[in-house]
């Protein structure tokens, strides 16, 4: 028994090791063998200065978009369940069952130029495809779910016993909401809204098809660090790729640590 | 919601029917979108099944083994799902390509496609069965060795039996996934038409030709090839959990 489980043992490891552990140590032996001024040098360069600026406004702006969109969405799913919720519960998670470069193609195919809806926008001078608008559009809604899955079974476990102790007592609905609803939830829509941070920094397929891959106008760093390798500037790359393996790093950090409060606050509660 | 999803979507359907159901009857059988689409399927099969196996081994080692260094190999799990697909695409053909640093080359082929899609699939099968396995309830595997059954086939008639749901939904995500990664695979695929293109990367060639019509055909199948599957997979895991109960 106890040789089997050592064996099993060292098969993990080593599966996990090829896998997961040696890409990881590759990122950052290639990135920094050249030496730290080298990974400066890479990320002060022009296309990837742009690149990083891109990708920090398209976060700033998407960012609170969906977290606002996820807990509204979640609130309105659990507490006030109608026919147009059930509907909104379905499509709110087709962006996890969907390739990237669809939802990529689709975004276009609706507001290009020449596109459905993008036509009558480009009356009005608005561009959204190879634009900024169209890295926004594709960002929100590859994270679009991320929210709200981590909200609603939540909201569904705790239920509305507090808010309606706290109504009976006469506390006003907006208190209600600050004091009672948010709090409970908060942890949860942290951890959401994390996982939403990552995969807009990190989305790439999507990305590629709407914004037109422009040098130091539409690339985000995720493109930069792709043409970058393919144009043999694998030195430049890979210190890209190391600055968003580091973020992904600290986001499973403050992912495990916002389940772990999230844990405790529950048992409090309880 | 409507903006970035269903207007979309909308759009994404009326381009693929545009010539009506021949043009897209049409789009979706060319060779090379048949051949994009077989490997695709037949390559994220493969990858959901190894990757069922190896995921329900590592949970296993997860939750019962104990040494140094478990709780990094717990943290380390969840990496693909942190790491943008691009990192993972240009480490994955530095390391396992024609300059590896190890004298692994499976760049260029299925073998290679296999290895990006069990890289970014892997957390879906660890953490499907995980919970199950931590919340696992061991008096009928005492039973069943107190009534003189060897380990094994007490594992494979108690054990694995109330695991199944829980692989099958990890399968489910996982395959869904693998159909339609993009970033990670595009370096090590090479994207060769007929051969080491998968359906994602065929769609994107279509749509930088101006071919937007038939992209959008080949993705309304995809689409839909791919809810069926989750579909299946969520039916038969929900009923064979029912029958256990």
């Amino acid at each position: 028994m106890k040789r089997r489980s050592l064996a099993l043992r060292l098969i993990a490891l080593f599966y996990v090791g090829v896998l997961v552990g040696a890409p990881l140590v590759l990122v950052f032996q290639r990135a920094f063998s050249p030496g730290f001024d080298s990974v400066w040098h890479s990320l002060t360069a022009s296309d990837t200065a742009s690149a990083i600026r891109l990708t920090l406004v398209v976060a700033a702006i998407t960012l609170p978009l969906n977290v606002i969109f996820g807990v509204g969405a979640s609130l309105l799913i659990v507490r006030h369940p109608s026919k147009f919720t059930r509907l909104l519960d379905t499509l709110i998670d087709v962006p996890l069952a969907i390739s990237p470069i669809i939802i990529g193609l689709a975004l276009e195919l609706a507001y290009a130029s020449n596109g459905v809806f993008g036509r009558a926008l480009a009356h009005l001078g608005w561009q959204i495809i190879f634009s900024w608008p169209g890295i926004v559009l594709a960002s929100a809604a590859v994270s679009l779910p991320l929210v709200s899955r981590e909200m609603v079974p939540l909201l569904r476990e705790i239920g509305d016993s507090q808010e309606q102790t706290a109504a009976t007592l006469g506390a006003k609905p907006t208190r209600i909401f600050f004091t009672i609803t948010l709090r409970s939830v908060a942890w949860a829509a942290a951890y959401g809204a994390t996982l939403t941070l990552a995969r807009i920094i990190g989305e790439y397929g999507a990305v590629l098809i709407v914004s037109g891959n422009i040098t130091n106008k539409t690339q985000t760093l995720t493109l930069d660090i792709a043409s970058n390798f393919e144009n043999f500037a694998t030195k430049q790359g890979f210190a890209g790729a190391a600055l968003l393996a580091m973020i992904s790093i600290g986001v499973l950090i403050v992912l495990s640590l916002a389940k772990q409060r999230e844990r405790k606050n529950y048992e409090y509660h309880d | 919601m409507s903006l970035v999803i269903l207007i979309p979507v909308i759009a994404l359907v009326g381009h693929a029917f545009t010539g009506g159901v021949p043009a897209f009857w049409d789009a979706i059988t060319q060779t090379e979108a048949l051949d994009a689409i077989r490997l695709t399927v037949l390559v994220a099969f493969a990858t959901a099944f190894i990757n069922a196996i190896a995921g329900t081994a590592i949970a296993w080692v997860l939750v019962y083994d104990r040494f140094i260094g478990k709780s990094l190999l717990n943290s380390i799990i969840d990496l693909p799902f942190a790491l943008p697909t691009v990192v993972a695409g240009i480490t994955l053909v530095t390391l396992y390509g024609p300059y590896s640093p190890v004298h692994i080359d499976v760049a260029n082929s299925w073998v290679g496609i296999m290895v990006a899609l069990l890289f970014v699939t892997l957390p879906f099968n660890v953490r499907a069965v995980q919970p199950v396995l931590e919340s696992m309830d061991f008096s009928a595997q005492e039973a069943a060795s107190t009534l003189g059954s060897r380990p094994l086939r007490t594992f494979t008639y108690v054990t694995l039996p109330t695991l199944v749901p829980s692989i099958l939904s990890g399968m489910g995500l996982a395959f869904a996934r693998a159909i339609g990664e993009f970033g990670s695979v595009v370096f090590i695929s090479g994207n060769e038409p007929f051969h080491t293109e998968v359906a994602s990367s065929y769609i994107f060639a279509l749509s930088q030709d101006g071919e937007l019509n038939s992209a959008a055909a080949v993705s309304v199948f995809l689409l839909v090839f791919a809810l069926v599957v989750l579909g299946v997979f969520g039916f038969i895991s929900r009923r064979i959990s029912q029958r256990i109960q």
